[in-house]
Order: structure tokens, then C-alpha cells, then sequence
């Protein structure tokens, strides 16, 4: 019986096994719970929160008399977080079928965030439709990873008006986000792109705050946990009175061109149109390739702002800077007389006035009336490029503005300096008769000539165009206000000024005058028209005639100043001044109007 | 038939009594937080997990009036019904989680692979009681018509496929071998059957699910988005509870959907995450001081008959504690067995408590002459 194991033993194995089974089970345990347990816990934390970013309703941007020309309102985003996906093309062909995105836009978004870490939500569509919304929900099942968010979206209420000016946000791109200007944003953020939006950027987007929610295993909201509100963005009340800018927009609807109107004692933008226009609300939403395209290849060129990068031969308008030196320096008075007989000839060309037939003799006044070519001619060649170009200079033509919207392109005036730097070439005489009409080297946006109108109507002073009034605070308290700044403040002889005022009085009051036609009776209007060929580059081809017009009012004590340019639009007189009498009539009837109601 | 005793009533084992009630009434709390989220519960899951308690308690009454000898006696009929119920579980089983392991009958779900633990182990019992008693070392003969007996429902039962109560049904049965002793070349044969076994199993019975399952054990990241995720994030639970655990019904890694399978096979996770290290020293010492009284039933018992059933039942509930602790902590791969008194499952717990009852039986019967 040697074999036989007592019992005992049998129970004595089992103890230690037992032993060495419960050692094991607290060693792993301290592990995981003791050692590891901060760890675990925060992977368990990990796994169940997201911080999802509240984004900062945007600043809204107010006209003058407060009506809302930009303002966010909620739209849902989808979003999917990478970490949760389960099956990506179980997750991606969902998604693709559900809502009205490509598979392959779904697959460079998430790529394009690949940087970020897996947690992260990808936008991966803007403003989708309540229909979409409830399609996504119904199967968010079948979708883990998806998630929608409401988020507050930009929106214009008047669509294409003042698009020029107030611009567009969109979603910031990779080479934005590189940059160090874009160092605090991450993929998805709208950034103001153009106009206001872009250059007040920093004070229209607010900061935006942050929620803590709790997920589970496929990436569903459970409880949100703490909140961070967001601080909305401030908001921008501009100079721009919706009720011209409306007026304006309206008359140059059809039109290519672009119009302004400042007041001449601050600089202060009242209307600001380009046309053609873009709808920025298409862009806020994301906007899509095809409306991309639409855009960006319109011959038209929509997305251009006329009024400040559009430069255009500034035709007889240009007449005044010749008379203002003329007078200034003596070489003419208000008699000097010039004979014209319908041309100029000098050289071995023929210049040629607007009026076949000729003016016949002509002093300072009629000239700028009638608008007389062979007397600017003569006023031209005698005063010589560089002295005009010294005025030009003085008055602030050629260079830039300063207006607060981005991407303003400054005008040309040419100096015999400036054609020896650009083309090592001297500066012939013929070349500055085509100048003294406003032909030829000379290129001038729409803002740099209502500059001029400004220059002559405060006699010598001007402001730069100021867009933006005042940026107020969410809170109502006002952050910034934008006094006026002088620009240029030219000491003129009073009789100086007091002539070319009359001219251009002239021009729309006198029966003569090119733009008689757009009289206001109860207001006095001054201006000057111009009608600038423009040289085809098809031969043969030819285009019509950039219709100019620039104006002051009233011409006694001005106040606002005008320019309207209408591109190919044919003459100054009959296309462009009537654009600044309905735009002059409507701010004067608004002002008299107001005076009533003061005084009843 | 002998009518029941009252002094057999008085020598009730109070100490195993109790301390099931507090294992079981550990596992309705905690069951209660695996499944409810944090806004809503379902009272279904802690009815059906009641009522599989009093039909176990029903049960235990009506075992301890026989005499556990007789119900051994009768453990040839009691095995071949679960066996038909297994063979009836492949042929109109109910799918469930892509495995045939239930049966409906009069609109009761059960899974008779439960069953067999238990009645294999008294089946077992009454084969060998009279070698042990006798002290007849087992030669290959001997232990021969046993492993037939086992293998057969086992591999029945891998069929369903529900491997973790097939492991469960081999070591016990080796276990009970064990207990009654072997012959020196007898240990020499199953030493190396046992080493064999995992390379016979690999390539011929295991399905590449399970064969997946073992993969993401060795390498956790093998399969980070099944087996490797699950497996993980269990770890996480259990490891985020630190030392005092998440509170009662705090657990977030439960209650988010993270672990799948949390109030069954991986219930202790929930435990684990919610209790801490401190509430699972509890939980641990409440099964070692059961299996420890199990043992000292065994110790104890009546009979050489008594004694091994005790040892086979403190078998069953040691492994399932073992296994199903270890695989939650990732010491183990993942198969499914539920912990005893804890996990959510009626056939368990009615097994359980039928497990209980042979035990009272035979301990309120040690001092039979």
C-alpha cells in the first residue's frame, strides 16, 4: 500500500493552490488598480469625454441706423470623430449615401485633419438641411462617429448688397491654419476672408467656448458635463445707410461699375457698391465646388470691388486736377480764353475735342461745363506732366486711400520720373495732352476719385474713407470709435477752389453743362462727368466707353461727396451722373425730411 | 426514502448559507448598476435573476430531503436527460450571439450545459467512491469510462460552441480524478494528453473566432477594434476604480456601452470599476472563505461518496471564479463563463444554488452512522 496518498495532503495542495490563486489575483489587482490606476482612469475618462468647442456667435455688423447687415443664426453641422469610427467605410459610404457629399470629400476632409488627434471632430459638412438631419439621426446606429452640431452661421440678410464691403467668412484652409497670423484656430473655423469680415477679423470673432460631454462606446451624447460659455464677437456699426446703399445697388443692378458716396467732413462711407455682386450667404455655408467655380471664373469678375481695385483711365474727370494747378500756379485765370475748333493738332498727330464742331473760345469756366478737350489740351501742355502729376500727388491720386477694407488697389498718375524708372524712356510732350483729357498712362479707382470730389468740395481737405463708425462690445459698450483722419490738407487759393466750384456747379446746373440733365430741384448738385475710351485688345473690337461721374453736394456747403463708374457704360452725362442725383436726392430728402420732424 | 431529520436541520451549514447569501446579494447590486445607464434601469434583468433565486431555493429544499447516496444513485438517469438536453440544444436550440446554448421549454430559456456541471460530478462520484474508499490508486481502465463521460458532453457543448463550460466540465472532471487518486503512469498519460492538448485543439476543434480570442490575448493590440478592444477596455475598467473604486453605479466604462457582455462573463468588470481595490478584496475573500467551507465539507463528509461530490463542487466554483477573474483582468483569454452568484444568467444561478444544496445535504448528513 505503498501508493496510497492520505487524504490530508489532498487538501493541503488545495489550500496552496487557493493561496497562490487569491496572491496572484491581488498582485494583478495592486497592478491595474494601485500602480496603474491614474493611468487607467484617465484612459477610462478618456474614452467617455469630448470636448466639443461651443463656437462664438460672431459679431453682428449694423448700418448706421442699426438695421443688421451681418448676423449668425443656428445651422447643424456634421461632424465625425475619427476615434469613433468602428468601420470606416461602413461609417464613410453611410454617410455618402444619406446626405448630398461625395465619398471622396468625406475621405480628404478626415485626411486633411489627420494632424489632429483622433478624438478631434471633423466638420465634414456645413449647414445641412433638417432633412438630412433627421436621416443622420434616424441611423446613427449604423453611423458611429457621426455627430451633428448646431453652431451658429453667418448670414446676410441683403445677400448681395453690399457684399463688396462686408465680404464673406469660410472655412480656414491648411495653408491658413500654417500661418502664424491663424495660430489659435483649428480646422472648421470660419474666418472672415474679404471686405470688413477679413479686416476686423480680430474683433468680429469672439472666443469660443467649450463643452464637456460624456460619449459612449459609439460616440452618442450622453450628459453634457460643465460648459464654458462662449463670448460672442463684437459687433460693427458702420457709416453705410442701408436705404442708399439699397438705392445705389438698385441702379447699378444690371450694370458693371461701382459707385461711392463719403461724407466730405469725415471720410465716413455712405454707400459703397460694385457690381457685379456675389452672395456671401453662399459662402458662409461652405461653399460648394460648383458655386466656387461659378465665381472665381466669371468673366465679370464678381468677387473684384470695383471701387477699390478697379483701375480705369479716369477720362475728363481728370480735367479738374489740371484746373486746380493751372489756376493755383497762374498759368490760367478766370479769362484766359483758348480757341477751340474741334481739334488740337500738335506734333505730327491731331487731338481731337468730344464736340466735332468745336467750343470755340473758351475760358476756364465753360471749359470745365462743356468739358472742352482742346482747352485742357492747352492747359496740359503748358503746365507739363510733372506739375500735374505733383497735383494728382498732393490730392492723393495714385496713391492709396486708406479705407478699411482690404486689398485696395492705389491708381496711376505718370511723371516723367515714374517712365524713366518703368521704362528707362523720357516722357514726351504728346503723351501729355492724352493725360490732360484723363487718357493714356493714367489709371484711377472709383475711391481715389472721390477723393478728388471731396478734395475740391472742403477745399483742399479730405478724410480717409472710413467704413466702420464704432465696434461695440456684446455688452453695448463701445471699444473702438474711428474719428475722422485727415488724409490730405492742401492750402489752396480761395479763388482757386471758388472757380472750380463753379465749373462744376456749372456742369449739372447750367443748360450747357454736361450734366444738366441730372439737375435736382431743390438741391444744388456739382460735378464733373468724364467718358473714358478704353482701348480694346481685340482690333476691330470696340468696347464702350467707362461712363464717369463725380459729384459733391450741396454745392454751397458740400457734404457728401460722389463717384459712380459704370464700366462699357457710354457716356458720363447720361449713364453715371444720374445714379449720383437719385443717390444726392435721396440723402437730402432723408436729411429734410428728419429737419421736419424736428421742427413741426 | 427516509423522511427528513430535524436534527439533520440543525446541522444545516450556516456558515456556507450565509456566505452564499452574501455573495448573491453582492451580485443583485451589482447587477442592478450593470444594467442601468445613468438615466433609466431595466427591472427585467433583477426579476428573472429573482426568480432563477427562488427556483434555486425551491430546488435546495427539495434536495436536502433525499439523501444525497440517493441522489447519486439516480445520477446515471439525471445524466443522460442533460446529455439529451445538450443533443437537444444542437438540434432546436435557440441562436443567441451567434451560438445555439439554449433551450426554450414552456417559454423558460434555460442552457443545459449548466446542468451538466453539477450532475457530471456526482455521476463521477458514484463511479469512483468505492476506489477512493478502497484507496485504489486509478490506472488507465479505471479512469477511461470517466473521460468518456466527460468528453462526450464537452465536446457536445464545443459544438453549441461555448468553450468556457466545456473547459469548465475537463478540469473538473480531472480535478475529481486527481482527488481520488492516480496511479504514477497515469499522471505520465494525462501530463502529456495535457501537453498535447492545446496543439490537438488549435488545429482541429477551435473556430477562428476562438482562435482570434487567444491571438488577442497573447498581443493586446493585435486586434485593437474586437477581442484586443474589449479585452482592454475591461482592464480599464477594473484599473480605473483605483483604490476605492467609482462609487455604486458610478462605473462609466459599464454604463457608456464600453465593455460588451458587462453583466454576464464580464460582470466583475463592473464590480472592479465601481468598488476598487478594497470592495474586490471583499468580493475575493467571500469566494475563498466559500471554496475554503466547500473544502471543509469535502474534509468532513460522511462517506468517501459525499467527499468527492463536496471536492467537485468546490472545483466548479473555484475555476469559474478563477477563470472568469483572470480574464477580466487580462490574465487570461477571453471565454465565456459566468462568475458564480454574480453574473446574470438563470441557469447559473439555479446551478449554483442546486450546487449549494448537494453541499448542505452532505454536510448536514456527516454525522450518519
Amino acid at each position: 500500500m505503498k501508493e496510497e496518498t492520505p487524504p490530508l495532503n489532498k487538501y493541503k495542495w488545495c489550500r496552496l493552490i487557493l493561496i497562490i490563486t487569491i496572491a496572484v489575483l491581488l498582485i494583478r489587482l495592486w497592478d491595474l488598480q494601485i500602480m496603474k490606476g491614474s493611468e487607467m482612469r484617465k484612459l477610462s475618462e478618456q474614452n467617455r469625454i469630448r470636448i466639443k468647442k461651443v463656437v462664438a456667435p460672431r459679431g453682428v455688423i449694423y448700418d448706421k441706423t442699426g438695421k443688421v447687415m451681418a448676423d449668425t443664426r443656428p445651422s447643424f453641422n456634421m461632424y465625425v470623430t475619427p476615434e469613433d469610427i468602428k468601420d470606416f467605410n461602413q461609417t464613410v459610404d453611410g454617410l455618402a449615401r444619406l446626405i448630398n457629399i461625395d465619398r471622396e470629400e468625406i475621405v480628404d476632409k478626415l485626411k486633411a485633419a489627420s494632424g489632429f488627434p483622433p478624438s478631434f471632430p471633423v466638420k465634414i459638412k456645413s449647414d445641412i438641411s433638417m432633412d438630412e438631419v433627421a436621416k443622420v439621426e434616424a441611423n446613427r446606429v449604423y453611423l458611429p462617429g457621426v455627430s451633428i452640431q448646431i453652431e451658429p452661421k453667418r448670414n446676410y440678410p441683403y445677400g448681395k448688397m453690399a457684399a463688396h464691403v462686408l465680404g464673406y467668412v469660410s472655412e480656414i484652409n491648411s495653408e491658413e491654419l500654417k500661418s502664424k497670423g491663424y495660430k489659435d484656430y483649428s480646422p472648421g473655423d470660419f474666418i472672415g476672408k474679404y471686405g470688413l469680415e477679413r479686416n476686423y477679423e480680430n474683433y468680429l470673432r469672439g472666443v469660443d467656448g467649450e463643452k464637456r460631454v460624456e460619449v459612449d462606446a459609439i460616440g452618442r451624447e450622453v450628459r453634457t458635463l460643465d460648459v464654458k460659455e462662449p463670448i460672442p464677437g463684437n459687433n460693427l456699426y458702420l457709416n453705410i445707410d442701408m436705404e442708399i446703399q439699397t438705392l445705389a445697388e438698385k441702379a447699378l443692378e444690371s450694370k458693371k461699375g461701382g459707385c461711392i458716396a463719403l461724407e466730405t467732413k469725415t471720410g465716413a462711407v455712405i454707400a459703397l457698391v460694385s457690381r457685379p455682386s456675389f452672395d456671401p450667404n453662399k459662402f458662409s455655408a461652405g461653399i460648394t465646388k460648383e458655386d466656387w467655380k461659378e465665381v472665381t471664373t466669371d468673366k465679370t469678375h464678381p468677387l473684384q470691388n470695383r471701387v477699390i481695385q478697379g483701375r480705369y483711365p479716369p477720362g475728363s474727370v481728370f480735367k479738374i486736377v489740371l484746373a486746380l494747378k493751372a489756376l493755383d500756379v497762374g498759368i490760367l485765370n478766370e479769362r484766359t480764353n483758348f480757341l477751340c475748333r474741334g481739334s488740337f493738332p500738335f506734333g505730327n498727330r491731331v487731338f481731337k475735342c468730344w464736340k466735332k464742331g468745336g467750343h470755340g473760345n473758351v475760358a476756364i469756366h465753360r471749359g470745365i461745363v462743356e468739358s472742352c478737350d482742346v482747352f485742357f489740351y492747352n492747359v496740359g501742355v503748358r503746365l507739363g506732366i510733372d506739375r500735374i502729376h505733383a497735383m494728382a500727388d498732393s490730392i492723393g491720386l495714385g496713391k492709396l486711400t486708406g479705407i478699411d477694407l482690404p486689398g485696395e488697389k492705389q491708381g496711376l498718375v505718370p511723371s516723367s520720373e515714374w517712365k524713366k524708372k518703368t521704362f528707362g524712356e523720357p516722357w514726351y510732350e504728346g503723351e501729355t495732352v492724352s493725360v490732360s483729357i484723363g487718357q493714356g498712362a493714367v489709371w484711377l479707382t472709383p475711391i481715389e476719385l472721390a477723393q478728388l470730389a471731396s478734395f475740391v468740395a472742403n477745399e483742399g481737405v479730405t478724410f480717409t474713407p472710413q467704413i466702420v463708425n464704432r465696434i461695440v462690445s456684446p455688452e453695448g459698450k463701445a471699444i473702438k470709435v474711428f474719428d475722422p483722419v485727415m488724409n490730405t490738407n492742401v492750402k489752396l487759393k480761395k479763388e482757386v477752389i471758388n472757380t472750380v466750384k463753379e465749373g462744376m456747379k456749372g456742369v449739372v446746373n447750367e443748360p450747357s453743362g454736361t450734366a444738366y440733365g441730372s439737375r435736382i430741384q431743390n438741391i444744388n448738385m456739382s460735378g464733373k462727368t468724364g467718358t473714358a475710351q478704353v482701348a480694346s485688345l481685340e482690333k476691330g473690337k470696340h468696347l464702350g466707353d467707362h461712363a464717369w461721374f463725380i459729384a459733391f453736394a450741396p454745392a454751397e456747403a458740400p457734404s457728401i461727396s460722389i463717384c459712380v463708374l459704370v464700366e462699357h457704360g457710354g457716356h458720363g452725362s447720361s449713364v453715371s451722373a444720374p445714379i449720383a442725383k437719385i443717390i444726392t436726392e435721396n440723402i437730402y430728402k432723408t436729411k429734410v425730411e428728419i429737419k421736419e420732424a424736428k421742427n413741426p | 426514502m427516509m423522511r427528513i431529520d430535524k436534527r439533520r436541520l440543525y446541522h444545516l451549514d450556516w456558515y456556507l448559507i450565509i456566505n452564499g447569501l452574501a455573495l448573491f446579494a453582492i451580485g443583485i447590486l451589482n447587477l442592478i448598476s450593470a444594467t442601468s445607464s445613468f438615466y433609466s434601469g431595466s427591472y427585467n434583468y433583477i426579476m428573472k435573476q429573482l426568480i432563477a433565486f427562488l427556483i434555486g431555493i425551491i430546488l435546495i429544499f427539495v434536495i436536502i430531503y433525499y439523501d444525497y447516496r440517493v441522489i447519486a444513485s439516480h445520477s446515471k438517469w439525471l445524466y443522460l436527460s442533460a446529455l439529451l438536453f445538450i443533443v437537444l440544444v444542437l438540434v432546436i436550440g435557440m441562436i443567441a450571439g451567434g451560438a445555439k446554448r439554449w433551450i426554450s421549454i414552456l417559454g423558460i430559456n434555460f442552457q443545459p450545459s449548466e446542468f451538466m456541471k453539477p450532475i457530471l460530478v456526482l455521476y463521477l462520484a458514484n463511479k469512483l467512491y468505492e476506489k477512493k474508499r478502497d484507496n485504489i490508486p486509478l490506472g488507465l481502465k479505471d479512469i477511461s469510462l470517466p473521460i468518456f463521460l466527460t468528453m462526450l458532453p464537452a465536446i457536445l457543448i464545443v459544438k453549441q460552441p461555448d468553450l468556457g463550460t466545456a473547459v469548465i466540465i475537463v478540469l473538473t472532471c480531472l480535478a475529481i480524478l486527481w482527488f481520488v487518486g492516480l496511479k504514477k503512469s497515469t499522471y505520465t498519460l494525462l501530463i502529456s494528453i495535457g501537453a498535447l492538448s492545446p496543439f490537438i485543439l488549435w488545429e482541429y476543434l477551435m473556430k477562428p473566432y476562438q482562435k482570434m480570442r487567444i491571438l488577442s490575448f497573447i498581443n493586446i493590440d493585435a486586434d485593437p477594434s474586437g477581442f484586443g478592444y474589449h479585452a482592454k477596455q475591461a482592464m480599464i475598467a477594473v484599473g480605473s476604480g483605483k483604490f476605492l473604486g467609482k462609487g455604486y453605479m458610478a462605473g462609466t466604462q459599464h454604463k457608456l456601452q464600453f465593455i460588451p457582455e458587462h453583466h454576464t462573463d464580464f460582470i466583475f468588470t463592473v464590480f472592479g470599476e465601481e468598488w476598487g481595490f478594497v470592495g474586490s478584496i471583499v468580493l475575493f475573500a467571500l469566494f475563498i472563505s466559500f471554496i475554503y467551507r466547500c473544502l471543509k465539507i469535502s474534509q468532513t463528509a460522511h462517506d468517501e461518496l459525499g467527499s468527492i461530490i463536496a471536492f467537485g463542487m468546490a472545483s466548479i466554483i473555484y475555476l469559474q471564479f478563477t477563470i472568469n477573474v483572470l480574464m477580466a483582468i487580462h490574465l487570461a483569454p477571453v471565454v465565456g463563463i459566468p462568475l458564480p452568484f454574480i453574473s446574470y444568467g438563470g441557469s447559473s444561478l439555479v446551478t449554483m444554488l442546486v450546487s449549494v444544496g448537494i453541499l448542505l445535504n452532505i454536510s448536514m448528513r456527516r454525522y450518519m452512522f
